[in-house]
């Protein structure tokens, strides 16, 4: 594990993308992209060399259900982890978000060492893999 | 525009009738002229009172069908102040855990800045030269260092907490968001409902926007529907990380 490893955090309140940032900074992540929404962040994805993708789902514009979709459908950016961070609770997003090849999925409110934790072992299957 | 259609000839004879009778002083004739009069206003008026009846009763059909105003009135207006509940509950815990971190982070602070104080004073007063050789200085600075440490750690521990505690925004704005657009749904219901109430013919007033898809709480599964509210909906809930990774697991990708 690299802690120059580049994130992209995608959420539509700034106030959480400013904590994930915070939280991922002191676990050593340095390299950290912000995005607002799916369509702002699939520009970014496609042009960047992102290694690890954070969304939100319940956001205007393009969802991470549907940024993750089209993320599964991009070649070349097919394998890339995504962890889903998301208020949805609900058993039926769950699996949907699974079904559509989500790496890892944390509930709002979340604490500092299950961040840590599904990051972790996100990078420890690809690493397997 | 034909003589039957102007009020010159719907009505002057029967004003001149009414004239006449009135110059002969003749009450009978008067009276029969002015059923003849108020018989040419109930042929004119009620056309006028159908159409506004129908109009009426075509809005108020239109209002049962399309605005669910019942749906409104018996579900949502009680989620929105359900949801709203939830968020002054979300507001007051996350600035109850922020004072408590601060709290907690305060006398840490203070014991290393009186420490550090009272290390430098004696450093100052006596220099490094004048400590006598079984001074116990050297040993009390290293103490608080050691000490310093280990409230570091822990001020920085509070302080990830507090950051994390600012969460709440995200979740209450989301709620929130969802009750602002029940609000403008709400708001657009009442006002076509105080024009109908003004006589106003709603046909000409826009569609109402209230196709499921648009009132909270959102049913689009690709959108999702923020965050879960006690007490709002039925959808079984999934909150333990260990029963996410475990359905998350038990889904093989496609």
């Amino acid at each position: 594990m690299s802690n120059t490893m580049k994130f992209l955090v995608v959420d539509d309140f700034s106030t959480m993308r400013r904590i994930v940032k915070g939280l991922l900074n002191e676990l050593g992540y340095s390299d950290i992209t912000e995005a607002d929404d799916g369509n702002t962040a699939l520009p970014l994805l496609k042009n960047g060399s992102f290694e690890f993708l954070i969304t939100d789902w319940n956001m205007p514009g393009m969802p991470g259900l549907d940024l993750l979709k089209a993320v599964r459908a991009d070649a070349r950016l097919a394998k890339l982890p995504v962890l889903m961070l998301t208020a949805e609770a609900k058993r039926e997003q769950i699996i949907e978000a699974a079904q559509a090849g989500v790496s890892g999925y944390v509930i709002k409110p979340f604490t500092a060492a299950t961040l840590k934790e599904k990051i972790d072992k996100i990078l420890a299957s690809k690493a397997a893999a | 525009m034909s003589q039957a259609d102007t009020l010159d000839g719907r009505y002057r004879s029967h004003v001149t009738d009414l004239a006449g009778a009135l110059d002969a002083n003749d009450e009978a004739a008067f009276r029969a002229a002015f059923d003849r009069l108020r018989a040419q206003f109930n042929v004119e008026l009620n056309p006028e009172l159908k159409r506004i009846t129908a109009d009426a009763m075509s809005a108020l059909r239109r209002f049962r069908e399309q605005a669910r105003l019942e749906v409104l009135a018996d579900h949502e207006v009680p989620d929105a102040r359900r949801r709203l509940a939830h968020v002054v509950k979300l507001t007051e815990e996350a600035a109850h855990r922020t004072l408590d971190l601060v709290e907690q982070s305060s006398p840490l602070i203070d014991r290393r800045a009186l420490e550090a104080a009272q290390l430098l004073e004696e450093w100052g007063l006596h220099g490094s030269r004048q400590l006598a050789v079984n001074s116990m200085w050297p040993e009390r600075a290293n103490d608080s260092l050691e000490r310093a440490v280990r409230d570091a750690e822990h001020v920085r521990r509070f302080l990830s907490q507090m950051l994390l505690a600012q969460g709440y925004q995200d979740l209450s704005g989301q709620i929130i968001h969802a009750v602002i657009r029940l609000v403008m749904e709400l708001e657009t219901v009442l006002g076509q409902l105080v024009s109908l109430a003004h006589g106003e013919d709603t046909r000409r007033m826009p569609a109402l926007k209230l196709e499921p898809t648009q009132p909270m709480p959102l049913q689009d599964g690709s959108r999702g529907s923020g965050p879960h509210v006690p007490g709002v909906g039925t959808s079984q809930i999934v909150s333990d990380q260990d029963d996410i990774d475990a359905l998350i697991a038990s889904v093989g990708r496609p």
